[in-house]
């Protein structure tokens, strides 16, 4: 048994919120009848607002983006499950700037259609809308999936990256295709030596042998459809780096964006150590970072992983990764 | 079986007995949806249907456009998961369609079009996959082809009875969208809990519905 810390499990995600909000109330406010976080003062500039939103327990994603330079409002939904629509259309509602809004969506069903039925609605109030959907998640990358591939640890980069362009006062349509150019351009791999713990029961959500590891694990505590042996660091990040080059085939002169990503419970000493053999590996195929992030940005609760992943960027983008930014979790 | 109402048409009448009967009908959508879905939608109709009268209570004297929007509002706002809100999608498009001054037959079919393209955008489901849009699309089809001139609780009853032929098509059909997709052919021979959920919507303007049984198997209008 390991108990979260809670009054309980129904009120959990909203005493976090609220908690949240108090703590960056320089940064953002928080609706709670409606269920959205607002940035305070994001650029004047930006002709479209940015939201995104998806379950809660990825912490800091979505709410700790919200703020100057990348996030507009963000939506969380309960432990793992979709936002409602109502939250999607009044936080866009709010949000909206005179060219509207872009819904940044990870690619899970429910997000889909919530967000479109939100868009739906604001198309009703003449509010434009457009969506990006991420879905770098290269184990689910399958043509016996038919949702497609699964929105994972990429979504930060791309939500960077739009922030900045919103920022430079681009139009909806503009944006859109930068996202969906990202999107198309970025893959993310994540491995796991122990579940997440389920949060109604206080148990793991599955349990694996002492060097066992989930290969291609989502972010909602899922079985991976590989179970391998652990092993040392430097040739499973070989494997990972390599199946995402595989898929990307980045060309030598594309900047390489890189997170090492935590998916909760792994420390920054082997967050460091992964990022040190993944500049190895890229140096072996020629490749290095043109910037790098390392640390906890998309997490699955307490599951015990990382995540790999590997944005093909264009020379431009790099100033769009530069441009300031000040939220929660992401500040330079 | 349907009884016949008499007198001019109400959206907020139809509302009304939306809400009755899908109270009343509850136990069989429950039934159904436990057998392929996870047997959340009949109470999440009603979830839908109590919150509309809620709403409408709050409306006086509501005309056919109000209730429709007060409906609409409920199911958007007011119901959890996806197939409630779905509802309230196509409550706002004919809420959008049918002017204050009231519905015909012309602006329900304009409605119901809308209705079914906005859910099928989201949804990203076809005729065919086994869902509410096996329903919707005949009822569409028939309100599109009626005259201008039909009384519009004529021309929703015979939407209503296309919509239930559409149910019975979806007990041969096997999922490959929604919960029941999971189920492959163990669905197989159930109607779509959903598209029964849209046939009673339409049968409602014409009269309550006690019963699904005679509509399911085949024995109700033809």
């Amino acid at each position: 048994m390991a108990r979260y810390f809670e009054n309980s499990g129904e009120t959990l995600v909203s005493d976090a919120l609220r908690g949240f909000a108090l703590a960056h109330a320089d940064l953002l406010t928080l609706d709670p009848d409606h269920g959205f976080l607002l940035a305070r003062d994001t650029a004047p500039s930006r002709r479209v607002a940015l939201l995104s939103g998806g379950g809660a327990g990825h912490e800091p994603l979505h709410a700790g983006y919200v703020g100057r330079g990348m996030l507009d409002a963000a939506c969380p939904g309960r432990v793992f499950a979709s936002p409602h629509n109502r939250q999607v259309y009044e936080g866009s509602c709010a949000a909206a700037r005179p060219e509207g809004v872009l819904h940044i969506v990870k690619n899970y069903t429910g997000d889909r259609i919530n967000f479109g039925i939100a868009a739906e609605r604001l198309a009703r109030r003449d509010i434009p809308c457009a969506r990006v959907l991420v879905d770098d998640d290269l184990a689910s990358d399958s043509d016996e999936i038919a949702a497609g591939r699964r929105g994972t640890g990429g979504t930060v980069l791309i939500e960077k990256l739009l922030g900045a362009a919103a920022d430079a006062g681009w139009g909806l349509d503009e944006l859109q295709r930068l996202g969906d150019r990202l999107a198309a351009r970025c893959r993310t791999l994540a491995v796991a030596s122990a579940a997440h713990t389920a949060p109604t029961l206080g148990e793991p959500a599955f349990r694996l042998g002492p060097d066992e590891l989930e290969y291609g694990v989502g972010i909602h505590g899922e079985r991976a459809r590989t179970t391998a042996r652990q092993g040392r660091l430097g040739p499973l990040v070989e494997r990972m780096t390599g199946e995402l080059l595989a898929a990307l085939a980045p060309e030598p002169d594309r900047p390489l964006l890189t997170l090492v990503n935590g998916l909760g419970a792994v420390t920054p000493l082997e967050l460091y150590a992964v990022h040190g053999e993944l500049v190895r590996v890229l140096g072996q195929h020629g490749l290095a970072p043109a910037r790098a992030l390392v640390g906890d940005y998309v997490t699955a609760l307490d599951m015990r992983g990382f995540s790999l992943t590997l944005l093909a960027a264009e020379p431009e983008d790099l100033a769009r990764y530069d441009a300031p930014v000040h939220t929660a979790a992401l500040r330079w | 079986m349907t009884t016949p109402v008499s007198g001019a048409f109400s959206g907020a009448a139809w509302m009304r007995r939306f809400a009755d009967s899908a109270r009343a009908t509850e136990p069989q959508l429950t039934a159904l949806d436990q057998q392929v879905g996870d047997g959340d939608f009949g109470i999440n109709l009603t979830l839908g249907t109590d919150a509309a009268l809620a709403r409408l209570d709050a409306v006086s004297a509501p005309d056919d456009a109000a209730a429709l929007d007060a409906a609409a509002t409920a199911f958007l706002d007011d119901v959890g998961g996806t197939s409630g809100p779905l509802f309230g999608l196509l409550l706002q498009s004919l809420a959008a369609s049918v002017p204050s001054s009231g519905a015909t037959a012309a602006t329900l079919a304009a409605g119901v079009a809308d209705g079914l393209a906005a859910i099928r955008r989201v949804g990203e489901a076809a005729p065919g996959d086994k869902t509410l849009v096996d329903a919707l699309t005949p009822a569409a089809d028939a309100l599109r082809s009626a005259p201008a001139v039909t009384p519009p609780a004529q021309a929703l009853a015979a939407a209503a009875d296309a919509a239930w032929r559409g149910v019975r098509e979806t007990a041969r059909l096997r999922a490959s969208m929604g919960r029941s997709s999971y189920l492959g052919e163990r669905a197989e021979g159930v109607p779509d809990p959903g598209a029964v959920g849209v046939a009673l919507l339409f049968a409602c303007a014409e009269g309550p519905v006690r019963d699904l049984t005679p509509f399911l198997d085949g024995g109700g209008p033809a």
